[in-house]
């Protein structure tokens, strides 16, 4: 597959939105300790206040700044989004490949295992394993991405197969390249576009996950993030700081999921054209 | 007609989930009891209580007949007991599942005949206005979580507009009957359901759209054109009959997950069911309501794989050929 990136991002208006959200959500998270006056973790000021001049958002139940807890947020989503889409992308790739180039018995074997863990549902998995371990960051992102390679798998293992029975692989074997080298030379290089999705894919799940563990509150709770925020922000519906505790928590959490949303539906377009937009015949 | 390759991966399923809420307490450091109990319970109980329980789930025999003794009690409908409730846990689930039951199906009810309707029409028009404002629209609902809109819907309508109840399933202590109840009960589902819906609308939306717009690309629908057949027949009847099959499949799966579905949902309406239950058992750490749900969830989860295995080929006789 020969895919022009520049063009594609060039003519659809839901990849320019989608890398655009994204960009600033990782510009916001790298430059957190310039953008904010105070440490997200520190009591400032008195809890509860309204937003003022020294306090953007105003500040919490605990008295720390809301705007500084909203900017780091980003980054342990991010943080956890990004990890967890790489960790889980490798073992998706080394399952997936490995099975279809393997095959046989190993590769019947894989895939069971990847069939019975599709059917689980991930996030009640995670629930249990964390009840029991209350993950920090670290152990989340490993937890997050031993159960969620299984879907990425079974798609790069019926491209491999597909791209295996292609007449250029077929000719460089008879040229004697082992299998590793087609797996390595030939197979893995053309399945970037659909590992690209797939990356997508796992980033926007495990950005959802986080956040509805932190809002669960089974997470490290000193950790800062959006799902936290909205967590402690619940308590206190009844006042009017909903609206500038939990709806910017919120809508920057919905944000990134949107702007992953976009990139993954124009990349999906990309591999499937028969989904690009055009008129009725 | 079911696969012998779909029974073997059900039975891996289950065992990955059984042999992971097996070890998992017993491998945390410490006392097993307390593992499997959680720390407030064991305070409460007597020696010889404990006694009896350690012989019961043979705490100190080797691993493998602790296995066997998890097993059998699984199969005899022991799904332990919790000591928050001091009831079976199997009975303090029974007790909430219906309430989670009527929200999640109510809502999966709705967002998948919504969404199949819109994903008809949009994927009728691709390329058109409409179809652009509606993918756009619905893809960054697909954005917001549901715990998310669900609070939205909370301030606006709850506290805002006052028009909704702000949390629980019934009025508490109002001694309704008949009507009355029921209205009373449907104001309370309203919220709820409502986030529900708008989380799961953009799914089989989309799902329907994307084949919708390949199937209208199929011959048989030039030949049902050519037929003169008039518009609706053909969106609906050829056309959108033969984009539902993959939603189908998809709410099939969800079925299996209504227990769990509502999690977030009732934990921001207080809502009594299933998901208010396993985070009250995550706050104090009530391990064995956690456990029971989960096995609960992963049987129903398999229970509705295997019938959507089973269906499917009446759907699609297509798939019967295909192997």
């Amino acid at each position: 597959m020969h895919i022009d990136l520049k063009k594609e991002i060039k003519q659809s208006n839901f990849a320019r939105t989608g890398i655009i959200i994204l960009v600033s959500m990782i510009a916001v998270a790298i430059l957190a300790p310039v953008l904010s006056r105070y440490d997200p973790t520190q009591q400032t000021a008195a809890s509860l206040l309204a937003p003022s001049l020294s306090h953007w958002l105003g500040t919490n139940h605990v008295g720390q700044d809301i705007w500084s807890q909203l900017l780091y947020g980003a980054r342990i989503s991010l943080l956890v989004g990004f990890s967890v889409g790489i960790l889980s992308l490798i073992l998706s790739i080394f399952f997936g490949l490995s099975a279809a180039i393997i095959g046989g018995l190993y590769g019947r074997i894989v895939m069971r295992i990847v069939d019975a863990l599709i059917i689980i549902p991930m996030v009640i998995a995670v629930i249990l394993v964390a009840a029991y371990v209350r993950p920090n960051v670290l152990v989340l992102i490993l937890l997050l991405s031993l159960l969620s390679w299984q879907g990425g798998a079974r798609v790069i293992r019926a491209q491999a197969l597909a791209l295996k029975e292609e007449g250029h692989v077929k000719a460089s074997a008879t040229f004697g390249a082992g299998r590793f080298y087609i797996a390595r030379k030939h197979i893995l290089p053309e399945l970037t576009p659909i590992l690209l999705v797939e990356f997508i894919y796992g980033v926007r799940r495990a950005v959802f996950v986080e956040a509805g563990l932190a809002f669960l509150g089974i997470c490290d709770p000193m950790l800062i993030s959006w799902g936290t925020m909205m967590h402690d922000a619940m308590r206190f519906t009844y006042l009017n700081v909903w609206q500038w505790w939990l709806v910017p928590a919120g809508v920057a959490l919905s944000l990134t999921i949107i702007g992953l949303t976009f990139i993954s539906h124009a990349a999906e377009s990309v591999l499937d054209p028969r989904l690009r937009g055009e008129a009725v015949a | 007609m079911i696969k012998r390759q779909n029974l073997v991966t059900y039975v891996i399923a289950l065992i990955f989930i059984l042999a992971l809420s097996f070890f998992l307490p017993r491998m945390m450091p410490g006392d097993p009891l307390m593992a499997i109990y959680g720390d407030e319970a064991l305070i409460a109980m007597t020696p010889e209580l404990k006694a009896q329980l350690v012989e019961r789930f043979a705490l100190e025999q080797p691993l493998w007949d602790q296995f066997g003794a998890y097993f059998l009690a699984l199969f005899q409908g022991d799904l332990g007991y919790s000591y928050y409730y001091n009831a079976p846990v199997l009975k303090v689930i029974l007790g909430s599942l219906p309430w989670t039951l009527l929200i999640v199906g109510t809502s999966l009810i709705i967002s998948t005949f919504l969404g199949i309707i819109l994903g008809i029409e949009s994927g009728w028009r691709r390329g058109s206005k409409t179809d652009r404002t509606m993918l756009t629209g619905l893809m960054s609902l697909n954005g917001f979580p549901d715990f998310f809109l669900g609070m939205v819907l909370l301030i606006i309508f709850g506290v805002i507009l006052g028009i909704c109840p702000l949390a629980g399933a019934l009025t508490p202590y109002s001694g309704l009957s008949g009507l009355p109840l029921v209205l009373d009960v449907l104001k309370h589902m309203a919220l709820p359901v409502a986030a529900l819906t708008l989380a799961h609308l953009a799914g089989s939306y989309l799902l329907t759209r994307n084949t919708m717009i390949s199937v209208l690309k199929a011959p048989f629908m030039l030949t049902a054109r050519a037929k003169g057949l008039s518009q609706n027949v053909l969106k609906y009847r050829h056309a959108g009959r033969n984009s539902m099959l993959p939603v189908v499949t998809m709410t099939g799966i969800w079925m299996g997950r209504v227990v769990i579905g509502a999690l977030f949902v009732e934990l921001v309406f207080a809502y009594p069911g299933v998901g208010q239950l396993t985070y009250q058992a995550l706050l104090c750490r009530d391990y064995p309501i956690i456990q029971g749900v989960f096995l609960i969830v992963t049987i129903s989860v398999l229970l509705a794989n295997f019938a959507v295995d089973l269906l499917y080929p009446q759907l699609d006789p297509r798939v019967i050929h295909a192997y």
